[in-house]
């Protein structure tokens, strides 16, 4: 049954590219005026759409050359490392890393009149108060995640799904797995407190001491923790190995999984849990600026695109009617009810100095004990 | 005209070969490149020299340059160097791992795990290369070196991979268990110290194979015979002849897997589990985490890098000593 559901899903995602593809030649028709070359791009896995990036590189003449990155941590070294002449065009960096690039001068403003597309954004996320930074925007919103409670539907129930406490019970002890970084900010929204740790951003010693408890609680809890991980891949292959039955992870990964028709759910637990936007952005000194307008406007031409790169990643498309593109399968796996929509907040940037500074030493301490 | 070797090499006039069109023969045929030859191997010390000189050249900007990078990036307060920043040297990165104990577990976890896993890999591979060296016939020796060498022509994360698909709760062992009745539950061998134990064993064996085989072929076989002659048992046979006449191979391959362990960073993030944390995965998180902390990763590597040499100079030493005792 799930071979026919992936096949399915594999011709339905297809047609959907295809279909995408067909919808914009004259945009790209206008893009190939521009002349050709090539245009350089850091992201993740099933980011770009295999169908649009063959067809984009046909149509214009740009070779799209994709690197990809599994942290915005790597990500910031790396550009850090080739500035000021760096190799990259485009990257992907999550909005609530934002401030921490364009303080270190790594992103230039996106020229939004350059796009003619970018009308093609849901407001909600282009327009969003973490989106303008100094007067600028720094990036295309492209996609949404969160970080979710996501458990095996064969050993554990919805109820049990719907509290972070469930990961940290004994019950399911040796069969659950996280992302540490991401789990202390959790685990202080668990405790009651500001895991963006904006409310603290005046008492750092109040800041240090609600890390130490999340930390504590983080250490007291480790023997029942069978994997603490790092990247999406890790995630889904520990859930369909079944070596692990319960496990925080972005939703994308665990909706990827969801439309392969693995017995998968996921919640967002009524402590709450934070949101991410991944967005498109040039780097500063962009080798090909014009290649990468260009390539920016042409991934933001059609919902199709948007559908397709949800269809892909599992992460929820940040393009206006994308959603009309996408079986019912996959609209399940990338939707939340109203209430557990409640729950949820975006990640914040202001006090990521403070936060990290006290975050970072926490985990490796974790890891150590 | 007819070519006259002993002319070219006196260098004595007609000495060059019939004109020949293609590259090499143009080039043999101009006047400078002759001159050049003759200044190069006007000595075999220059010969040597100039032989020499690529290899040498790699080796310094190769394997030395990036480790000279490492260390003087380790004893910087800032790098990659942020606009506006101005770079200065410190030692306060290597004072952040003596003063913080939470560095400490994952480094003595890693000098643990590599000195236990050399000896799993000595005890496991000494009988096969004793096996392949003495049992074998050598006309067939190389064909079992080349089934033994057949793993390692995949790369370590495809290797990895198949140990995790071995010891997962759906994995070969697990399924074969529960075949034949004797569990009812996967035995969680994933994300331990065993899981990563035999990964890196695994990983690392032919390291150890390859040196105990040299060493156990040379081993005369007489000598064992006159042992055996004179009443000594099999266990007396390998205590006082095979293991001290095969020292220099065990010294060279645990020197080796020693080393390689304490490196090993891939094995350890995909097997290993939340207690297995080695000290790779803490100086690979600050190149991670974005920010100044790469200095701070490279003094920790720095340090690391001297405490494995430092315990296999030791360790080189005692296998010099045990050499020497056996002699006297």
């Amino acid at each position: 049954m799930s071979k026919l559901i992936y096949n399915r899903r594999r011709f339905l995602g297809t047609a959907a590219a295809t279909g995408a593809a067909l919808a914009s030649p004259a945009y790209l028709r206008r893009a190939m005026a521009q002349g050709s070359g090539e245009v350089n791009i850091w992201t993740y896995n099933d980011f770009v759409p295999e169908s649009f990036k063959e067809q984009f590189e046909s149509e214009t003449g740009i070779k799209v050359n994709v690197r990809l990155v599994d942290d915005q941590g790597k990500q910031f070294n790396l550009l850090a490392a080739e500035q000021p002449n760096p190799t990259v065009d485009i990257m992907t960096v999550a909005g609530h890393r934002f401030l921490q690039f364009i303080d270190s001068e790594l992103l230039a403003p996106l020229d939004t009149d350059r796009l003619s597309n970018w009308g093609n954004i849901n407001p909600t996320f282009s327009e969003s108060d973490w989106a303008t930074i100094n007067g600028n925007k720094w990036g295309a919103p492209i996609l949404s995640g969160m970080e979710v409670l996501s458990y095996n539907t064969d050993y554990v129930t919805e109820e049990e799904a719907l509290t972070w406490d469930t990961l940290f019970s004994e019950k399911y002890s040796g069969q659950t797995a996280y992302i540490i970084q991401d789990m202390m900010s959790i685990v202080m929204l668990m405790m009651g407190y500001d895991g963006n740790m904006v409310a603290y951003m005046d008492d750092p010693e109040k800041a240090a001491q609600i890390v130490e408890e999340a930390k504590q609680f983080l250490i007291e809890h480790k023997p029942l923790v069978r994997k603490y991980y790092d990247g999406g891949a890790e995630f889904q292959q520990m859930m369909v190995n079944q070596d692990i039955v319960l496990g925080h992870s972005w939703n994308g990964p665990a909706a990827a999984l969801i439309n392969d028709g693995f017995p998968l759910g996921m919640t967002i637990p009524r402590e709450g849990s934070y949101g991410f936007v991944y967005t498109y952005n040039i780097a500063n000194n962009a080798p090909n600026v014009d290649n990468a307008y260009t390539f920016l406007d042409a991934i933001l031409a059609s919902p199709e695109i948007g559908a397709s790169m949800t269809k892909a990643s599992g992460f929820i498309s940040t393009y206006k009617g994308a959603d009309q593109y996408l079986t019912e399968l996959e609209k399940k796996s990338t939707s939340f009810p109203e209430e557990q929509l409640a729950n949820l907040q975006f990640f914040r940037a202001e006090a990521n100095d403070m936060k990290y500074s006290l975050l970072d030493p926490a985990v490796e301490a974790i890891k150590a004990a | 005209m007819t070519y006259d070797a002993s002319a070219e090499r006196e260098g004595r006039p007609g000495a060059r070969p019939a004109a020949d069109p293609t590259f090499w023969g143009r080039l043999t045929g101009w006047g400078p490149y002759h001159v050049l030859m003759r200044i190069a191997t006007a000595s075999p010390r220059r010969q040597f020299a100039i032989l020499a000189a690529f290899p040498i050249l790699w080796v310094l900007t190769q394997h030395l340059g990036p480790m000279l990078q490492m260390l003087r990036v380790s004893l910087t307060d800032a790098y990659p160097v942020a606009p506006g920043v101005e770079q200065s040297f410190t030692l306060e990165n290597y004072a952040r791992f003596f003063g913080d104990s939470i560095f400490w577990m994952p480094f003595f976890r890693t000098l643990t795990f590599a000195a236990v896993f050399t000896f799993c890999t000595l005890v496991i591979t000494y009988p096969v290369a004793y096996f392949l060296a003495r049992h074998v016939s050598r006309r067939n020796q190389m064909l079992f070196l080349l089934l033994l060498l057949i793993p390692f022509w995949v790369g370590e994360i495809v290797r990895t991979y198949a140990i995790m698909i071995l010891l997962g709760n759906t994995g070969a062992v697990n399924m074969v268990l529960r075949f034949f009745g004797l569990i009812d539950r996967p035995i969680p061998f994933m994300y331990t110290s065993f899981s990563m134990g035999v990964g890196i064993v695994y990983l690392t064996a032919l390291y150890m194979l390859l040196p105990l085989y040299s060493a156990l072929e040379k081993l005369p076989k007489s000598m064992n015979e006159a042992a055996a002659d004179l009443g000594a048992g099999a266990w007396t046979r390998f205590r006082r002849i095979s293991l001290p006449m095969t020292i220099e191979g065990i010294s060279s391959g645990c020197t080796l897997v020693f080393l390689i362990s304490t490196g090993f960073y891939a094995t350890p993030i995909l097997l290993g589990g939340p207690s297995t944390t080695v000290f790779a995965e803490t100086i690979a998180g600050f190149f991670h985490v974005a920010g100044d902390e790469w200095p701070t990763g490279a003094a920790f590597a720095t340090i690391m890098f001297a405490a494995a040499l430092v315990i296999t100079a030791a360790f080189q030493r005692l296998m010099n000593a045990l050499r020497k005792g056996d002699r006297t």
